[in-house]
């Protein structure tokens, strides 16, 4: 695994008035890593995603992606960057067929536009064909394949989730941002999405992760770090940071650490 | 004799702008505690006008008697209004209320041009012709009617919405429709109460108005423009919004069409809404929230 | 009956038309049916594709007529330059007004396209110098080539075809672009913007491109409409005009491609047959209008794939 640094947070500040959600946060994710991000509800997990991800900007601090400073840098631009975001509460294209959904992914990565399509050229017949088979690609990545002409709204809640990450991957990211995957996920779920998320850093694409269940945190990450009010209590190899004693104290009587 | 016009035109703008706070103000409240923007709702002002002019003709009231039966009649059409088109689309869009308001709004014009036939009317009214004069200053009694009435009327309401059970139960719905039926309001008695109030508004400024102005059944499209520029001046769902948003578009239409021309004050409304919801698009006064 | 079958069966009903009869009034209708198809077709790109809802069309329309009456009075412009130039100039004000009004979104811009809309009409009632006011401008040159060359266009039969070749034209464009990166942009837009921003597309651009291609083919519609009729007034902007563009989209089938044109016809049709009902016509389109939003949202076509039973969503997506 290489060394190189794809996303480097430092000193990572979000006030609300006169709530500090996010404190000085350093953080830095590697390339083909998995980071886990966790911290007991309320903690600052989502508003730290959120300035992360460009849909809140930070009060101070920076980050940055592939040594580019996208502080505050609006949404669609970072994703352009090669950063993608999901969203906590299911975010999908509702109307569109499973297949559509993830069409609408590959809008990153393909170049041809409106008068290509009206030419009807051979760059657009290549692209579109492209389009097609990466598609179907992501959506059995995710084990959808069958459920590919089904509207997105018709999927049950589980598929659903899956979807949203077929339409993450079919970006070809390089840096993909998880909000809490596993919210609503029964166990069994839970366990499919793990071994979904190891098979998507195979595919070369480095993950961070914000998460509450601390089983998926500790099934799949690399490195975890620990947030709570808003600061980074501890950070490190999972099962370093379950015996920290800061870890423990701020989890006890919350949940079970080794749940 | 230049301060003397200046002030005929001040005056005007006042009452001018009396009326739209009373159309404006059922326009801001629907919006305000339904969420519902009300395409249709000009077209109450002009039910108003034309149900005082019928009930003057038809049932021989004087004016007063058939601008009150003129109000409750629209009130209660509002009851139905509700029912039939925004009330079943509650958890719709919001793109598919609008239309269904656009709906209503060309059904209530083309209705009424139908029943009522397309030649403008005239409500007769006593106050209509005597003036009133303070020292150069001349305003018929008709127009200081409609600013005595507005200004009851809405002093009305605030007490209604402050104070009364009902009022509390609007400000509730307005602020979280959810978490107010969670917490036992009764949402569809809310509903009705807002659509009765904002049509018996609209239709009391088409009945004050009525005798002022020819009346015409398109006429309610003028006024739910007029409405739009208010309500967007002084913040959508705020009342007092409505007012300062209200008289400030009367007096500036006033005072442009007396100095300038009345093409440009015809256009400086329009040119309000477009520069305000750019700049400030919760609107000058309004504590409305940001879409 | 599969597509590649129907459209060219289609296109050449429609080539064979205006020979089912030798009445003129007829044409006119059939001119008139295409206009509306181009407008409408233009106005769903706003409605069906980009997911907003415009109260101003109407005024890009005029826009377009305008530009090419007055373009033909003082320059004698009547051919292609001058359907170009009505074009541009509606897409100019449309690139105009779409920058700085498509911040906003939902009712507030549709308001705020009722407003702009309602601005352009109150100039063009009292600019007399430029637009003669409400008597509108009348002797507008027929449809030539390049003008003043001597080739006029002057029958209905001529105009029919002409518009019919601009919305075939048109449909086949958003055709293309349903099924482009471009139009699989505008859908995600229009469904989910955050979800659609968070995978790289500029939600504000894609918004502005689809606004300013509606408003400059609804500029060409106008300048059509101009050279036909030889008169405009200010009235083509009026609410009217604007309520029969959302009815013809909204009850043909909003984010289709027939739904549009059939919304069209039913439009020319209805308007036509119910002649004898005077006013009650214009309450037979609104209850047609409220009618399909509540109970058909997906308009007529709608209907036509739930009677075949193809399980496609209300609002075509890319086919």
């Amino acid at each position: 695994m290489s060394k190189e640094t794809i996303l480097e947070v430092s000193g990572l500040t979000k006030a609300f008035g006169g709530l500090t959600a996010v404190k000085a946060v350093d953080l830095t994710v590697q390339r083909g890593e998995i980071l886990g991000v966790i911290g007991p509800n309320g903690a600052g997990k989502t508003t730290f995603f959120n300035v992360i991800a460009g849909s809140l900007p930070p009060t101070s601090g920076s980050v940055r992606f592939k040594g580019n400073d996208c502080t505050g840098m609006r949404a669609d631009r970072m994703a352009r960057l090669g950063m993608t975001r999901t969203f906590q509460i299911t975010s999908l294209f509702p109307a569109l067929s499973a297949i559509d959904n993830v069409r609408a992914a590959t809008y990153r990565h393909k170049k041809t536009g409106w008068a290509a399509a009206i030419l009807r050229n051979r760059a657009w017949q290549d692209e579109e064909a492209d389009v097609d088979a990466e598609a179907m690609r992501a959506l059995e990545f995710v084990d959808l394949g069958k459920r590919a002409h089904v509207n997105a709204e018709a999927l049950s809640y589980g598929e659903q989730r899956r979807l949203e990450i077929a339409i993450a991957i079919a970006a070809k990211p390089e840096l993909l941002l998880l909000d809490e995957p596993a919210a609503g996920m029964n166990p069994e779920e839970g366990q499919r999405l793990v071994s979904m998320i190891k098979r998507i850093r195979d595919e070369g694409i480095s993950i961070l992760l914000v998460e509450h269940h601390m089983r998926v945190v500790m099934g799949v990450c690399d490195r975890v770090a620990v947030i709570d009010h808003g600061e980074k209590i501890a950070e490190g190899k999972p099962l370093d940071v379950v015996n920290d004693p800061n870890v423990v104290r701020v989890y006890l009587g919350r949940e079970a650490v080794h749940a | 004799m230049d301060y003397v016009v200046f002030a005929q035109q001040l005056t005007n703008g006042l009452v001018n702008g009396m009326t739209y706070v009373l159309i404006a103000t059922g326009l801001t409240l629907v919006f305000g505690v339904l969420h519902i923007i009300n395409f249709a709702h000009g077209e109450f002002y002009m039910l108003g006008a034309f149900f005082t002019y019928f009930a003057a003709k038809l049932l021989g009231l004087d004016y007063i008697s058939a601008a009150v039966v003129a109000t409750l009649g629209v009130a209660v059409l509002g009851i139905f209004a509700n029912r039939l088109f925004f009330w079943p689309l509650r958890k719709e869009h919001e793109f598919t209320v609008l239309l269904s308001s656009l709906g209503l709004a060309l059904l209530l014009t083309n209705g009424g041009e139908l029943i009522f036939g397309a030649d403008p009317k005239y409500v007769p009214s006593p106050f209509a012709d005597s003036v009133f004069e303070v020292g150069q200053l001349i305003v018929t009694q008709q127009r200081v009617l409609i600013f005595v009435v507005g200004a009851l009327v809405l002093f009305g309401l605030n007490l209604f919405i402050r104070h009364s059970r009902m009022g509390k139960m609007m400000r509730a719905t307005a602020q979280n429709p959810e978490g107010a039926a969670l917490s036992g309001v009764n949402i569809r008695q809310v509903y009705t109460v807002t659509f009765v109030l904002a049509c018996g508004l609209a239709a009391l400024a088409g009945a004050l108005v009525g005798p002022t102005a020819m009346i015409f059944p398109t006429v309610g499209s003028w006024a739910v423009l007029k409405g739009f520029i208010v309500v967007i001046l002084g913040g959508l769902g705020s009342i007092p919004g409505a007012l300062i948003g209200g008289l400030t578009l009367g007096v500036v239409e006033s005072l442009a069409g007396g100095y300038i021309s009345l093409g440009f004050a015809q256009a400086i409304g329009y040119a309000i809404i477009i520069v305000v919801l750019l700049w400030r698009p919760q609107g000058l006064f309004g504590t409305a929230r940001r879409t | 009956m599969s597509r590649k079958i129907t459209i060219p069966v289609i296109l050449l009903a429609a080539l064979a038309l205006p020979f089912m009869t030798a009445n003129t009034y007829f044409h006119h209708l059939m001119v008139l049916w295409m206009l509306f198809s181009l407008l409408a077709l233009s106005l769903n790109v706003i409605i069906g594709y980009i997911g907003e809802l415009s109260f101003g069309h109407a005024a890009f329309f005029g826009i377009g007529a305008y530009t090419a009456a007055i373009l033909g009075m003082h320059f004698g412009l009547a051919g292609i330059p001058g359907i170009l130039l009505a074009a541009i100039v509606a897409g100019l004000f449309g690139f105009v007004i779409g920058y700085v009004s498509l911040r906003i979104v939902g009712p507030q811009f549709a308001i705020l396209t009722l407003g702009f809309g309602s601005i352009i009409y109150t100039i063009t009632n009292y600019w007399v110098d430029l637009t003669r006011g409400p008597m509108g401008i009348s002797n507008i040159q027929p449809l030539g080539l390049w003008g003043g060359d001597g080739i006029a266009l002057t029958s209905a039969i001529g105009y029919y075809y002409v518009i019919l070749g601009c919305v075939v034209a048109f449909a086949y464009a958003c055709h293309a672009l349903m099924s482009s990166r471009t139009g699989r942009a505008f859908i995600a837009t229009r469904e989910n913007a955050p979800l659609a921003a968070s995978l790289g597309i500029d939600v504000f651009r894609m918004k502005l491109l689809g606004f300013v291609v509606a408003t400059a083919v609804a500029g060409v519609g106008g300048a059509l409409y101009a050279h036909y009729l030889t008169v405009v007034t200010p009235d083509v902007m009026s609410m009217q005009y604007v309520a029969a563009l959302i009815i013809m989209v909204i009850v043909g089938g909003r984010g289709t491609i027939s739904g549009p044109i059939i919304g069209a016809l039913i439009y020319v049709a209805l308007l036509e047959a119910l002649r004898a009902l005077g006013p009650l016509r214009l309450v037979i389109f609104a209850a047609l209008l409220t009618a399909s939003v509540i109970f058909l949202p997906g308009g007529i076509v709608s209907l036509w794939r739930r009677i075949t039973g193809a399980d496609t969503p209300h609002q075509e997506g890319a086919q």
